[in-house]
């Protein structure tokens, strides 16, 4: 069992995602309006801001501390963490600690990146050494072959044809719909994901999320009233990626994780699962518990397609985008937007428990970071 | 060139690509030993070149570039172009 923390989220924000940012817009600049946004949200005065974390791909070569003197913070917590979609959980369980400690007293939590013409085949390129010297050569052009190989696999490992994979696509379009942020909210069928353009087989362009400029902020404190974490977990590089790619860290940590929060999958309110593509959302939710039975395509048609489950309400990556780093910090927000009853139309009616994962860092074949929490409004 | 793996000279345990210490003994000491192929498991096509994951009859699953037409689950021979592991056959 793991000390269960005090402090508590008490806001969230996001500068909004865009497909095509006006001119002028930089990373620094969407970092900004996601900070200005998220105390104006809480009434927290800048001033009282006495920690400050930061996951962004493109800020370099400037850090935490740049941003810490370019916003006016004086902070006695400092963090940048670079480690792609699990970043913002990482944030968070280093944030809540500091918390507990008395290390810092509030804290902001920010993510975001913009990528300008040629910053996105540097990234996928150079995501690593590994990639660069081994990868890069093939030419593998990013990530998207990889996981066309692990859904290949995964689709004969459970018996999945595309049409399961569209339900989850169709269904976070669906919550995109109810999503004023979300960068793709015109309603999609079944029939327009599968006629969408082959990517790599067997991903076609609905199944790679669409890179958008964007921030996401979030507040702590260390007490009072606001969202409480039930339970945190991590374990990253969980098989040396050394194993098939489907099973991911979360698998390791989803026991641990329900003890701690004393509630199971089926007690999740709203549910938001790292989607970098259908296939590892989905691998995901099979770690959780999610597909009780272990039949993944009865669990993607019943609970997902015809019950609506609450998966990514925000539309998650698929359709809000993927904003760099920011999309290891999109399902956060939207779980403390729903757990605060700030959802708008998409609100899950008397969400209390909120499940979120973070997943990533493709170091050789798939991601070796993973980690998970439970939130609660109490 | 036959593709090279990375084998621990304490304990004989191959890797591919470059780990620093071994996974299992913990040694920092590499040597280079070429492999004779493996069995490709999975493959896709990207238009410009085709790319595979090949479990290496040492062990390691070897993501390489595909020449040829190999499908999944066939034996392939493994070569070096620079750093690049490449399977035909």
């Amino acid at each position: 069992m793991v000390e269960r923390s005090n402090a508590v989220i008490v806001g969230a924000a996001e500068s909004p995602y865009s497909r095509h940012p006006p001119e002028g817009t930089t990373t620094e600049s969407l970092l900004a309006d996601a900070f200005v946004r998220v105390l104006a949200g809480t009434g927290i005065r800048r001033e009282d801001v006495d920690g400050l974390g930061v996951a962004s791909f493109t800020l370099a070569p400037d850090r935490a501390i740049d941003l810490a003197w370019k916003l006016g913070v004086r902070p006695r917590w400092l963090m940048d963490d670079g480690n792609g979609g699990a970043s913002c959980i990482q944030l968070l369980q280093h944030a809540m600690r500091a918390l507990d400690a008395g290390d810092a007293s509030t804290i902001v939590l920010l993510s975001g990146d913009h990528f300008g013409a040629d910053d996105f085949r540097q990234l996928v390129e150079n995501y690593n050494r590994t990639t660069a010297q081994y990868l890069a050569g093939i030419p593998h052009g990013g990530p998207n072959a990889l996981f066309a190989m692990l859904t290949r696999q995964q689709m004969d490992a459970h018996g999945l044809d595309r049409e399961d994979y569209g339900r989850l696509v169709v269904s976070q379009r669906r919550w995109a719909g109810l999503n004023p942020g979300a960068v793709y909210r015109a309603p999609l069928t079944l029939e327009e994901y599968l006629e969408s353009p082959v990517v790599v087989e067997p991903l076609h362009r609905l199944d790679c999320v669409p890179v958008v400029s964007g921030a996401d902020a979030l507040v702590l404190r260390a007490g009072g009233d606001g969202i409480r974490i039930r339970a945190l977990h991590a374990l990253h590089n969980h098989d040396g990626q050394e194993g098939d790619g489907l099973r991911t860290g979360i698998a390791s940590i989803a026991g641990d994780l329900w003890r701690d929060a004393g509630a199971g999958p089926d007690e999740m309110d709203v549910i938001s699962v790292y989607d970098d593509y259908p296939a590892m959302a989905i691998a995901q939710l099979n770690d959780l518990g999610f597909v009780s039975d272990g039949d993944v395509g009865g669990f993607l048609r019943r609970r997902l397609d015809e019950e609506h489950l609450p998966v990514n309400t925000s539309g998650g990556q698929l359709s809000a985008g993927q904003a760099g780093t920011a999309g290891g910090m999109i399902g956060l927000v939207e779980s403390v937007v729903q757990l605060l009853g700030q959802a708008g139309e998409r609100q899950v009616e008397n969400a209390r428990l909120a499940l979120c994962t973070g997943y990533g860092m493709v170091l050789y074949r798939y991601g070796a970071c993973a980690n998970a929490v439970v939130l609660e409004r109490e | 060139m036959s593709l090279r793996l990375f084998v621990c000279s304490a304990c004989g345990r191959a890797v591919f690509p470059h780990l620093l210490l071994c996974p299992d003994c913990g040694s920092t000491d590499w040597r280079r030993e070429p492999v004779d192929g493996g069995v490709l498991e999975a493959v896709t096509d990207r238009g410009v070149v085709r790319l595979g994951a090949v479990r290496t009859s040492s062990g390691p699953l070897v993501i390489v570039r595909v020449d040829g037409d190999a499908k999944a689950g066939a034996t392939v021979q493994l070569d070096e172009d620079g750093d690049v592991p490449v399977a035909s056959g």
